[in-house]
């Protein structure tokens, strides 16, 4: 039997504990083992996109000894898994742990491209004929390169449409603790973004990172937007479920 | 430049323009979309060439003092004279020493960041002497007082009917909004100023040291007149501009264009070797100089080279999206968006221009498009780590420029929560507890304030932990 790593993100922990259950269920569907190490914490992106690389080393290495079986680690999250997998190897660059970073990044994946690359599921959709939008989080586009695989999910089902968006590519403005120290701009893009969005004509948008999620639904709700954001693994669920969005 | 605005004042101004932010916003996208029309069409290997350009300035970077040296053998050897300067007074005296020699009052000038990163315009100003603008964009910020906004597109931020205003109220001229008719205007007053001219100024975009040669592209022909038409040019090359041959140069005009403003070919390529041989025309002098203003420090940087790689083609600005929220007047140093934020720390101090760190959210599209593959958002990140003391060599003045301890406080405490499971759990399970709670005091949690200022909260529901513990096929230990 498969059996992975399941790291839950910060977020996913504090804020959207929902998500977090339903991923594991995506994971278990397909008859894998999980194991949660209950100890685990942040990835560190906080401290080391505000500069504060010592503490993030700490932090990381915390993470890197917890996980310390040689199986895959799953991240529902394109930007931890983009933090772990790939900027560890930055912050550690030219430090005596290096190799061992090394052989845990390469164990680090984005839970949809565990689905779609590794486990290759098949979903069969349960729900009604329906038009979703989909955001993408920049480091899980450039970074973790994750975004065809969510998307490639959401493809597998039969009555959804998946539309895209004018500008896809551009920051919705959260950039973690960037959304707090610029929140003037930061508020500036998610304007800019949910124009984007409300030019499509959706009623759902989808993200697989929580962080842009709380950014653009939390925006929307204090403007009085009336769409519906949804976490990609909450979504997977209800549709093959035939729960109500 | 006029005085330094606090950071959070001059945010809310450029934010609050909403002239500025759509003229930036539609600017900005047409830009996006003009380059990958042209990658798409006219390229098969795009990612290859930014390789191999990358390659080219690396290479030439790694043997810059041998570039340099070469340069300056050849190009006296072509009868071109080459000047050394230091910082950015020692470049705007060497101009002034060449104008106060020829009795010259007057310069004009093509299109060059350079002399806007000396502060040339002011230095000779300060000395009674007059530099005229003639690219157009920076004729309309020159004529309005204002810094560039961007640096390939410096009036960007202006539309048609607020440059006619501008030649209405500086040149006296009738109140126009077509840009055949504002093109007119300003043509008509570029021919008088051309008049009897003496000196021309302009930048570098490429120095080639075998050839002992440089190269400047433009769109208007007015740089052109500026290093033909007088009896003296003078040119101003970064030395990081110097590359060892032609062919290495044409590597990167080809990639220059099309991420500036996603021409295929810029519309005037100026090839400079020498200056008036037998000919009838052209300058009788061509003076060169090559200024470092601490690019040599960035060079030894085991980081920063890599911002020597700028070809200046504004691409990073263009896809920016936090740029094209606040324009690039907001950033109070003559070089925005993403390249600024690495280079203006580097070049100016840290503490005269680390505020701009903030201005990024980590998004990566700059590191993306950049023709010459700089790294420029693990680069700010960089700066941030020595901004806060940390990271390797920091740049200029990072000592003296003003640190945040609440904010490293902050973080030695979310190292000390974040690697003991326990008080991480224990915290956590105890979220949804307080969910009213911290509804309930959005207003006086600071982080929380800058949140709740314009988004809505979540809800938190669940004790996580618990559910794990009970939950089938999952080992929780
Ligand atoms: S950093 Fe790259 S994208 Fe930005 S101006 Fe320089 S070459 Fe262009």
């Amino acid at each position: 039997m498969r059996k992975v790593y399941f790291f839950a993100t910060c977020l996913g922990s504090a804020a959207m504990q929902d998500s977090v259950l339903n991923a594991i269920k995506l994971l278990r569907r397909e008859g894998v083992e999980v194991i949660f190490k209950k100890n685990q914490t942040c990835c560190s992106q906080p401290s080391f996109n505000s500069g504060y690389f010592n503490e993030s080393k700490t932090v990381a290495m915390h993470n890197i000894n917890l996980f310390d079986e040689d199986i895959p680690i799953v991240v529902p999250s394109g930007s931890c898994a983009g933090m772990m997998g790939h900027d560890y190897l930055q912050l550690f660059e030219e430090s005596p742990e290096f190799d061992k970073v090394q052989r845990f990044a390469a164990r680090v994946y984005d839970l949809s491209q565990y689905l779609d690359e590794i486990l290759q599921v098949n979903y069969e959709d349960k729900g009604e004929k329906i038009k979703v939008a989909w955001h993408s989080n920049c480091h899980a586009l450039r970074v973790a390169k994750s975004v065809e695989a969510s998307k490639n999910l959401i493809r597998k089902f039969a009555n959804v449409e998946l539309l895209e968006l004018e500008h896809e590519e551009e920051c919705c403005g959260f950039g973690g603790t960037f959304a707090v120290k610029e929140s003037d701009i930061s508020n500036a893009m998610a304007l800019a973004k949910i124009d984007d969005i409300k030019k499509t004509g959706v009623s759902y948008l989808i993200s697989g990172d929580g962080g842009c999620l709380l950014n653009i639904s939390g925006t929307m709700k204090r403007n009085g937007v009336d769409i519906k954001c949804l976490h990609l693994y909450d979504f997977l669920i209800k549709r093959l479920e035939g729960a109500p969005l | 430049m006029s005085k330094k605005l606090p950071h959070d004042q001059i945010v809310k101004i450029k934010l609050g323009d909403s002239q500025l932010r759509q003229n930036l916003t539609v600017a900005m996208h047409t830009l996006q979309k003009n380059r990958l029309n042209v990658i798409n069409a006219k390229f098969k290997n795009w990612q290859g060439l930014r390789d191999k350009a990358k390659k080219a300035k690396n290479n030439a970077l790694m043997s810059l003092s041998d570039r340099l040296i070469e340069f300056e053998k050849n190009a006296t050897a072509n009868g071109i004279k080459v000047h050394w300067a230091s910082s950015a007074t020692d470049a705007c005296e060497i101009i002034y020493e060449l104008m106060r020699q020829n009795n010259i009052k007057k310069i004009l000038k093509g299109k060059s960041m350079a002399s806007e990163e000396i502060g040339l315009n002011h230095y000779l100003a300060n000395k009674g002497l007059n530099a005229i603008e003639t690219d157009l964009g920076e004729l309309i910020i020159q004529l309005n007082d204002e810094a560039p906004v961007h640096i390939v597109v410096p009036a960007i931020h202006k539309n048609r009917n607020e440059i006619g205003k501008i030649f209405q109220e500086k040149l006296g001229a009738d109140l126009e909004n077509e840009p055949e008719k504002l093109n007119q205007i300003a043509r008509k007053h570029l021919r008088d100023q051309f008049e009897g001219l003496e000196m021309g100024l302009s930048g570098v975009n490429f120095a080639m040291s075998k050839e002992g040669a440089f190269w400047l592209i433009e769109n208007e022909g007015n740089g052109r007149m500026c290093t033909t038409a007088p009896q003296i040019h003078v040119a101003l090359c970064g030395i990081e501009k110097v590359m060892e041959s032609f062919e290495d140069a044409a590597t990167m005009v080809h990639l220059l264009t099309p991420s500036a403003t996603g021409q295929f070919i810029p519309t005037y390529n100026n090839i400079i070797t020498a200056p008036r041989n037998e000919e009838l025309d052209g300058p009788k002098e061509v003076h060169l100089i090559l200024f470092d203003h601490h690019r040599s420090d960035m060079l030894a940087h085991h980081d920063y080279y890599e911002a020597l790689r700028c070809i200046r083609c504004g691409a990073c600005m263009n896809f920016c999206p936090v740029y094209d929220k606040i324009g690039g007047h907001s950033y109070q140093t003559i070089y925005p968006g993403p390249i600024g934020e690495v280079i203006s720390p580097n070049i100016f101090g840290m503490e005269a221009t680390g505020d701009i760190l903030t201005f990024c959210s980590l998004c990566g599209r700059c590191s993306e498009v950049c023709p010459v593959r700089i790294p420029l958002a693990d680069l700010i990140r960089k700066l941030r780590a020595n901004k806060v003391g940390q990271g390797k060599n920091s740049p200029l003045s990072t000592q003296n420029g003003h640190k945040n301890r609440g904010e490293a406080f902050a973080m030695k405490q979310f190292a000390n929560v974040a690697t003991n499971g326990a008080l991480w759990r224990f915290s956590l399970s105890k979220a949804h507890l307080f969910n009213k709670a911290l509804h309930k005091f959005q207003n006086s949690i600071p982080v929380i304030k800058n949140w709740s200022k314009y988004k809505e909260l979540p809800q938190i529901k669940k004790d996580l932990y618990k559910e794990l513990e009970n939950m089938e096929g999952v080992r929780y230990e």
